[in-house]
């Protein structure tokens, strides 16, 4: 199998093949972490982002020297304009309530338990929404998407520990908010 | 297990909780759209502008212009210097986009 440096040479010198097989194998990955910023709110426009960063990437494909690997440099790009589109969108609103979705996993006691336990998802996904973006890309990634820390770090551009302690830091904030605003996280 | 610890168990456990939900993926057929929307759209977020905000564009040229070159004469200046100033802009203007769509055809372009 060709790599990446290889598909991108072969790019450089006007071989559109090469281009759709660095889609192929990047598409996926560029769309998790489009989505990891925006969150599950905005899922169609990450989708938009991840077909904008390909289309960036093309245009830009030139000027790219190979200095690091080509998933890192599409992989800034991608959570560039996610964070760009993100102060966008974050006033419009979302296309699914992120409570709702939230409540596909929460479990059902009795109605007052279930208010509480409501209430405090809602001040939960508030204090998330108040960190900073490569905490709150870190937090989805792991938590909800599911990604190793080993890929999160690739995605992040950023070594394996600076991932753990960016989840770390995340919980901590995450624990002090919801400690001030009178919930507990038991 | 000290407090601290007690307390990052309790939020890990919240945040598994409350953030799964469905994963959502791309759909099907996304690569080919990706691919075949190259062929189409200019780079650098570049939209051409619509009918309305030409005119509008084209107005507020044309008034700055004239107001530009009224001002400098009024200052004395000879109207080769209007020119150049009030037209080395607009001849910009209209070049770069011919420039750029030039650039484009070159090996990069998409088929």
């Amino acid at each position: 199998m060709e790599s990446d440096s290889e598909l991108v040479a072969r790019m450089q010198s006007g071989d559109q093949e090469a281009f759709t097989e660095l889609v192929c194998r990047h598409s996926a990955r560029v769309f998790r972490l489009a989505v990891s910023v925006l969150g599950k709110e905005f899922v169609p426009e990450a989708e938009d982002v991840a077909q904008e960063v390909f289309l960036k990437a093309h245009h830009a494909i030139a000027s790219y020297r190979g200095q690091g690997e080509f998933s890192s440099w599409i992989y800034r790009i991608a959570f560039n304009h996610a964070v760009n589109v993100k102060s966008r969108v974050r006033f419009r609103r979302p296309h699914a309530d992120e409570t709702l979705l939230h409540g596909i996993a929460t479990p059902r006691p009795g109605p007052e338990r279930q208010a509480e336990t409501a209430q405090r998802d809602r001040a939960l996904a508030e204090c998330i929404q108040t960190l900073p973006e490569v905490y709150q890309s870190a937090l989805r990634l792991y938590y909800w998407l599911g990604a190793p820390v080993g890929e999160t770090a690739e995605l992040l551009g950023v070594p394996e520990n600076t991932v753990k302690s960016y989840l770390r830091r995340a919980r901590q904030l995450l624990e002090g908010m919801l400690r001030e605003r009178g919930y507990s996280c038991d | 297990m000290t407090e601290m610890e007690s307390r990052e168990t309790g939020i890990d456990a919240l945040l598994r909780r409350t953030m799964a939900a469905q994963i959502p993926h791309l759909p099907a057929g996304f690569d080919e759209r990706v691919v075949r929307n190259v062929g189409r759209k200019p780079g650098r977020g570049w939209r051409p502008l619509d009918r309305s905000s030409r005119l509008l564009l084209a107005g507020y040229g044309f008034v700055s212009m004239v107001t530009s070159a009224i001002v400098m004469r009024s200052q004395g200046l000879g109207w080769l210097a209007i020119s150049c100033t009030t037209l080395t802009p607009l001849v910009l203007a209209v070049t770069r986009p011919l420039w750029r769509a030039a650039r484009t055809q070159g090996p990069h372009a998409a088929s």
